[in-house]
């Protein structure tokens, strides 16, 4: 740009951060807002585990052996059972129980499993949320094969002499193979990228990205709407300054205010939710270009609106389907693939993506570059955008 | 002569079917105070927004120093200060934040803004409103912190929208007064006005009606400009009178100046004539009668009513 003047960026840059320190309410909850709400999504998706959940238990067959599965479904610590008197009817309905799931052992159950033929428990779960139900009837499962294990463990110390020494006349081979098979085969579980299977760690850069998000782009939407509602843009026109130089200098400050927020957010994880960084120098660019990106959309969204209440409007309309779709809580690969694509346009998808491949994966250059590219992309575009609608307005 | 500061040249805009400013050329001389008339809608602001590069002539042209006021805007700007209609400085800084604002904007350099400031504060008088914030000063101090920050560069021309709109008539004289001091200094002021003694503290005035400059004079040729005298009466009741007249056929119009009624009519001599023999009006009083110079007001009347009859042909 020609005649692009540094004192004049700076005069702008200078009257922007006036602004900034003037609205004390905006002030304080550009400092507020920022720890708290990492506090509190922290401790939100701190746990990934669910536990306690509220449960009934009724159990129709009092028998000694029922009493032994009774003993290791109480163990399970993702329930909390509520026991209640085989009589009841209405164990389908959990809502009025406030349960989400009730475990009924019905008559004779063990009595059937002695005679070689065996019934299910039955398990009524609250489909409500599918993935709650998946996780609730796995953790029954998982106790059941418990308590087969350790059935079958019983029944094997109880066997008659004479039935050992038969067993001793089969072949070697299959003796072995059935061994095996009373076995319980298991897996090894090697965690790989999240050790701790802490959900924090996943779930960090989604919330940076969030609170940036949010604050950045609402804010800059504000500046140049703020001008033109006030009638202050076209004097800012009749000036020698050129169009970059008041974008440049408009965006200065929020980037520099930004940054701020972003040590400050990544101090508070470190030291209240023990989240480590690694490789500093790269998760400091791709937050870099993640805040340009973010300041381009709001200024993009500055330039196209001509009133703040519109500014605000519009980002709250773009900021929704990010906070569904962007991934920063959960996989993106959730999603059916066409939404996925959707997905790809944020600029927070980028970021989280990029931020945990660097953070979790240890991942090289390599594989994130794609995503430093669509930021940076992201940026070149919205400024540019920005750039033309003022030129607009200016005719 | 010398070199015209402004010149249009047949500027005219259209936002749509609207013909907002119409074919207007004109040339304003260095240290003129201009003063550029005509109704709410006429097309003054646009015609001034025009000029400062705001908005972009639909055809014709038009120079500010010899530059291209839409071409050149850039360059442009480095000479002239706008005052907007609307206080269109930022409330929540300082006086002193604003005017180091828009130095910085207007790119004066850093050494001479501290002594540039100093001096514009103490020509308006705000030296001690210094640190209070824009948006808690008076309208009239508002209006002095628009000027001073339209001056911070030193432009040798000044656009003012109505500067006086809304002001107390102690911020209005003290504003002339400024005005007054930058002419003599020789600067060129632009200035839109609705008070029509502000148009007589004009060197010259233009008209525009309907987005058509009508006329641009000075003021005293605008007023010699009208080909008859007027007629002012005194009557009693005042108000019955001025709706009577105003429904006579050879009465153009009638205007009500400190009790007396203005008629505006082709034929003054003959008409007070006509009613000294026979008074139309038994319930009315005719009291008293006499032959009167047109005002500004007058003119503006004239113009803006197209009362062509009264006025003289060279003109339009």
């Amino acid at each position: 740009m020609k005649g692009t003047s540094f004192s004049a960026i700076a005069s702008v840059a200078y009257k922007e951060f006036l602004h900034i320190l003037r609205d004390r309410r905006v002030l304080v909850l550009l400092l507020i807002l920022p720890p708290v709400f990492t506090l509190i999504f922290g401790h939100a998706f701190e746990a990934s585990e669910m536990t306690d959940v509220p449960a009934l238990l009724i159990n129709r067959d009092a028998n000694p052996r029922t009493q032994r599965f009774i003993e290791i479904i109480e163990k399970n610590k993702t329930f909390r059972w509520q026991k209640t008197s085989p009589e009841i009817a209405d164990e389908p309905d959990l809502l009025k129980h406030h349960v989400w799931a009730s475990l009924v052992v019905p008559a004779g159950w063990s009595a059937n499993l002695a005679n070689g033929d065996p019934k299910p428990v039955i398990l009524y779960l609250d489909g409500s949320d599918t993935n709650t139900a998946t996780y609730l009837e796995g953790s029954v499962l998982k106790s059941l094969a418990d308590f087969q294990l350790k059935e079958r463990d019983a029944m094997i110390e109880s066997l008659p002499e004479d039935v050992i020494e038969l067993g001793k006349k089969l072949p070697v081979e299959i003796r072995k193979q059935f061994v095996s098979l009373m076995e319980a085969w298991s897996v090894e579980p090697k965690v790989l990228y999240n050790p701790k299977t802490r959900f924090i760690d996943y779930v960090f850069p989604g919330i940076i990205g969030l609170i940036l998000q949010l604050l950045t782009v609402t804010l800059m939407a504000c500046t140049i709407a703020r001008e033109r509602e006030s009638g202050t843009l076209y004097q800012l026109m009749v000036t020698s300054l050129r169009r970059g130089e008041i974008v440049i200098g408009k965006i200065l400050p929020y980037l520099a205010v930004s940054i701020v927020l972003i040590v400050m957010i990544l101090a508070l994880s470190w030291w209240h939710f023990a989240v480590q960084f690694r490789a500093p120098i790269a998760l400091a660019v791709i937050c870099f270009l993640f805040l340009l990106c973010s300041l381009g959309l709001g200024l993009l969204i500055s330039a196209f609106s001509r009133t703040q209440t519109q500014a605000i409007q519009f980002s709250v309309f773009f900021l929704l389907p990010v906070f569904v779709l962007s991934g920063a809580f959960a996989p993106l690969e959730q999603l059916p693939r066409a939404i996925r694509y959707v997905s790809e346009i944020f600029p927070l998808t980028h970021f989280c993506r990029a931020f945990r491949l660097v953070n979790m994966y240890h991942a090289t250059l390599s594989f994130y570059l794609v995503d430093l590219a669509v930021l940076l992309a992201g940026a070149l575009v919205t400024f540019l955008g920005a750039a033309f609608l003022l030129k607009r307005i200016e005719e | 002569m010398s070199e015209p500061v402004i010149a249009l040249n047949s500027l005219s805009k259209s936002f749509g079917n609207v013909h907002a400013v119409r074919q207007v050329s004109l040339t304003i001389d260095p240290g003129t105070i201009f003063g550029f008339l005509g109704a709410n809608g006429a097309g003054k602001t646009t015609t001034m927004r025009m000029l400062c590069g705001l908005t972009r002539p639909s055809s014709g042209s038009a120079t500010i120093t010899v530059l291209n006021v839409w071409k050149d805007r850039h360059r442009v700007r480095t000479k002239f200060g706008y005052v907007a209609q609307r206080f269109s400085l930022y409330p929540d800084l300082t006086v002193d934040e604003n005017l180091r604002f828009f130095g910085g904007a207007c790119r004066v350099p850093k050494s001479e803004l501290t002594a540039r400031i100093a001096r514009l504060l103490g020509l308006t008088d705000l030296a001690p409103k210094r640190d209070t914030a824009a948006g808690s000063l008076s309208g009239g101090m508002r209006q002095l912190l628009a000027l001073d920050c339209a001056l911070i560069h030193d432009p040798p021309l000044l656009f003012l929208d109505e500067p006086t709109a809304g002001l107390d008539p102690v911020h209005r004289q003290q504003i002339w007064n400024l005005l007054y001091e930058l002419s003599n200094a020789g600067k060129t002021i632009f200035v839109t006005t609705h008070y029509m003694d502000e148009a007589e503290r004009c060197t010259e005035v233009g008209f525009l009606e309907s987005g058509q400059l009508l006329a641009k004079e000075s003021p005293r040729a605008l007023k010699e400009s009208f080909r008859v005298p007027l007629l002012e009466i005194d009557v009693d009741p005042v108000m019955p009178a001025l709706v009577r007249l105003r429904s006579l056929p050879e009465v153009l119009g009638v205007s009500l100046r400190s009790g007396a009624l203005r008629i505006y009519a082709a034929n003054p001599e003959e008409l007070i004539a006509s009613w000294r023999k026979a008074w139309p009006f038994p319930e009315i009083e005719l009291l008293a009668d006499r032959l009167v110079e047109p005002d500004m007001e007058d003119v503006f009347t004239a113009y803006s009513q197209r009362y062509d009859a009264l006025l003289k042909k060279s003109t339009s």
